[in-house]
């Protein structure tokens, strides 16, 4: 039976001989839940298996998936979604409106990891089985791209399970159990060892891939990962060691395929404090409360040179908070500020730090790519202009309870917008910080402008394109000239494949099994 | 008698106790599990609520008393990061860890009796000579790059070996087991000879020294002077006595096979409790952290405690209630 179904399978999605796939990434998907937890590892794996009411395509636009189509109700009071008829899930039952109410109490609940993302929805209505309105309090026009790894889940099923909301911290059926209705169901999962996908048969849309089973196995070291790749054992690695990539790229099996990431890469400032914590004898005074002393630091630090030699030539300078491939990046300020040792030094006379001064600079050991080695390298930049940064790098467990008990005098953060758009960096961790209003949340050194609050709102809600890009673009503006922060580069991402594997990559860092075929 | 037994029993406990507690006041040094448990969409406030729910923000003692409240019932709590109990995923992931272990203490066993053995008798031998110099490369080399070197020569350069994983597993009832398949045995041989290399080396020359000991012996002067064959001196008699100090070794090293494994683990990704724990630590999973120290330290106490008694049962000295009348 399953053999038929299969080979069912095989003969209608295949256009060469089908295939078994293996890839192996650093990072097992923690749960198969799509509601329970937010991270790259889970709502990427799960892109395969779940599917929303839009998708991104190849170039992370936004496309139809189960709507078929969406408008704006009214002047902005929210959005209509046209649901597609004919789609089932897994399990077979037929996807409705009903399911998308559903999904939408499962994945708002308190409970739920995703809730954030419905913080503008006030209300969603089932106008007809195949029509459903989410109404949101403010005009919202980035509202369907903030929903596209918002992931149906059928109503029916979950009761059945016992699985209406998910369970981070005891689990529950839809912690090990799918029943999506995407291109890839779920056959085997083990838990840190292996998940098998089988395609779906009956999926609505048509599949590009040739893939008939495809297995995932996290392999947490990188060398044995490379040497898997090396071996034939797997036919795709995420990520390669930067430090491998060449010699990857040197060996006729194997290629490796590079991009860029949303994660951009840069030092935060404590704007608030009243003194250095780390100083040996400035403890008086916080020098980067002064803009100056951050355009000197923004001078001060080599891009080019941290990328050729730490990156490899892997990655790409940032001027702001958002790379250009996000929607709403201000094409006009995409120059970052030189480097100008000189400068940064007259600058540092001119805020009256002549002399320099010395500070804590902390740095996550094992988060961003090279993560450590970067902060060296702006240690010794920095010193070039008589600024004295002591390092002090640890793994990002004990990194980010230090941040928020503002243990610091610098800080290295990478951040990649949720909703690939430049509101969204803005919201976390330019505005300040409003527990109430779920602002400013990562703005841990309480970078505080009142334009730039002033700004967000209107951002957030504003329908006209232009209008929105200029408030946009005014608010990178003060970002910059404030430097609140000082962006440095974009995180590059290197995967590893078998020469026979053709695939696309995204900046999403989410790998999509339906865009691959093996030749 | 008793008393002997019980005052060691009560030395235990108190030993397991003891590393509970050093555990527990080490876990807040490893980080803190909440932001790997939440998104990056959190507010404070949830980290907030999530913490007191965990109760995190408790002193590592009241955590610790907790935990010990609900380990006595057999609870070990739900990992952070799977959302699963944790005796459920020890009891999934213990097999590999096993059979791992007793594969490469059988190679450890035989091949370093055998080897110590061959070099002894032949101690002036090119072959013993050899064995004996690559057998420092066993001790000196660091588990992971012995391990990291057999994978680029067997599984990349020669294509012979799979490069990681425990390959298909059969299961029987709540066991799974390698031994059944080939890609199971295949990818069992890496990984037990990494795993096993420094305890054979140890063995190997252990056996060697004490061998060439009781070479010099002269009863084995004399069993050459009757004229027995060579076989029957060196195995007969000689490796019998020799046996004593190996088996004790031997089982002291078993316990640390099986604590050792986390490196060997983790360069195969072989998925047993070795590679739960790296994982653990990485997520500051401290359910599944405390439940695996206090099996390793269960373990090791549990051995300890049986070599006592073993020796009380051996040595006539020791029993203590009894020494008065003599």
């Amino acid at each position: 039976m399953i053999r038929a179904f299969l080979l069912a399978s095989t003969v209608l999605a295949a256009p060469a001989i089908a295939e078994e796939f293996k890839w192996a990434e650093t990072t097992d998907p923690q749960t198969m839940d799509p509601h329970a937890v937010n991270s790259a590892a889970v709502l990427g794996f799960l892109n395969n298996v779940y599917e929303g009411l839009v998708r991104r395509g190849k170039d992370m636009t936004i496309e139809p998936a189960l709507a078929t189509s969406w408008e704006p109700i009214g002047a902005g009071e929210g959005w209509r979604f046209t649901l597609r008829q004919g789609v089932t899930f897994h399990d077979g039952a037929e996807f409705s409106a009903d399911d998308v109410i559903f999904s939408y109490q499962r994945a708002s609940d308190e409970a739920s990891d995703t809730r954030s993302w419905f913080a503008p929805v006030s209300e969603v209505i089932k106008v007809d089985d195949y029509t459903v309105d989410i109404m949101t309090t403010a005009p919202n026009p980035i509202f369907p791209d903030s929903i596209a790894n918002w992931m149906m889940m059928d109503s029916g099923w979950a009761e059945t399970n016992n699985t209406t909301l998910p369970d981070k911290e005891s689990g529950n059926h839809a912690t090990l159990n799918t029943n999506g209705t995407g291109a890839f169901k779920v056959t085997a999962r083990e838990p840190g060892l292996r998940t098998v996908l089988e395609p779906n048969a009956d999926w609505w849309d048509t599949a590009e891939h040739n893939i008939t089973r495809a297995e995932l196995t996290p392999i947490q070291n990188p060398a044995t990962a490379v040497a898997a790749l090396l071996s034939g054992d797997v036919d795709l690695i995420n990520p390669v060691p930067i430090q491998d990539a060449e010699r990857l790229a040197a060996n006729d099996a194997v290629k490796v395929i590079q991009g860029i990431e949303a994660r951009v890469i840069m030092l935060g400032f404590p704007h608030e404090a009243d003194a250095l914590k780390y100083s040996s004898e400035t403890t008086d005074a916080n020098p980067f409360a002064d803009a100056k002393v951050r355009q000197a630091v923004a001078h001060a630090i080599n891009v080019p040179a941290i990328l050729q030699t730490i990156m490899r030539g892997n990655a790409e300078p940032a001027s702001q908070l958002v790379s250009p491939a996000m929607r709403g990046y201000s094409t006009p300020l995409a120059d970052r500020p030189a480097y100008d040792p000189e400068r940064a030094k007259a600058l540092l006379a001119e805020a009256g730090y002549a002399d320099g001064f010395s500070f804590g600079l902390k740095c996550p050991n094992d988060r961003y790519l090279n993560d450590e080695a970067v902060c060296q390298a702006v240690t010794g930049m920095l010193a070039q202009v008589g600024i004295t940064a002591v390092l002090d790098a640890m793994p990002v467990q004990n990194y980010w309870p230090e941040l928020r008990a503002d243990n610091y005098d610098m800080y290295l953060l990478g951040w990649s917008p949720g909703t690939f758009d430049a509101e969204h960096p803005i919201r976390f961790l330019a505005a300040t910080p409003n527990e109430e209003k779920k602002l400013g949340s990562w703005n841990f050194g309480g970078f505080s402008d009142p334009r730039v609050d002033e700004l967000l709102p209107m951002i957030q809600s504003e329908i006209d394109d232009a209008k929105r890009q200029a408030m946009l673009d005014e608010t990178t503006k003060i970002l910059q000239d404030e430097v609140a922060y000082v962006p440095m580069y974009v995180q590059p991402l290197v995967w590893g494949a078998k020469a026979n594997v053709d695939l696309t990559q995204r900046p999403d860092n989410f790998f999509i099994l339906r865009w691959v075929t093996v030749n | 008698m008793i008393s002997f037994v019980l005052q060691r029993v009560a030395q235990s406990a108190l030993v397991l106790l003891v590393v509970g507690l050093v555990a527990f006041s080490m876990f807040r040094f490893v980080g803190d599990p909440i932001d790997n448990m939440l998104g990056q969409e959190r507010t404070i406030e949830d980290v907030e609520r999530l913490r007191a729910q965990l109760g995190l923000d408790q002193p590592f003692a009241v955590q610790y008393y907790r935990f010990l409240e609900e380990a006595v019932q057999g609870n070990f709590g739900v990992s952070y990061r799977q959302g699963r109990p944790v005796s459920d995923i020890l009891l999934e992931r213990a097999p590999a860890t096993l059979e791992l272990a007793a594969v490469s203490g059988f190679l450890a066993i035989a091949l370093g009796i055998g080897l110590g053995v061959f070099t002894a008798i032949r101690r002036n031998g090119l072959w013993a000579n050899v064995i004996m110099s690559a057998s420092l490369i066993g001790v000196s080399l660091p588990t992971f790059l012995i391990g990291i070197l057999l994978i680029y020569l067997f599984s990349v350069e020669l294509g012979w070996l799979p490069s990681f994983g425990r390959g298909e597993t059969v299961r029987i009832g709540n066991w799974t087991t390698g031994f059944l398949t080939e890609s199971g045995l295949k990818a069992l041989i890496l990984p037990a000879i990494t795993l096993g290399l420094y305890q054979m080396t140890l063995i190997m020359r252990l056996v060697r020294s004490e061998m060439l000991e009781v070479l010099r012996q002269d009863y084995i002067r004399f069993a050459r002077a009757r004229g027995l064959k060579e076989r029957a001196i060196n195995f007969r008699h000689a490796l019998k006595n020799t046996l004593v100090p190996v088996i004790t070794v031997t089982g002291l090293q078993l316990g640390s096979i099986i604590a050792f494994a986390i490196i060997t683990e983790t360069v195969f990704q072989w998925p047993g409790v070795g590679l739960l724990f790296i994982n653990a630590i990485q997520f500051v999973d401290i359910p599944v952290m405390a439940a695996y120290l206090m099996l390793i330290s269960v373990m090791f106490v549990g051995i300890n405690l049986i070599v006592d008694l073993l020796y009380f049962a051996i040595d006539p000295r020791l029993r203590v209630d009894r020494a008065g009348g003599h």
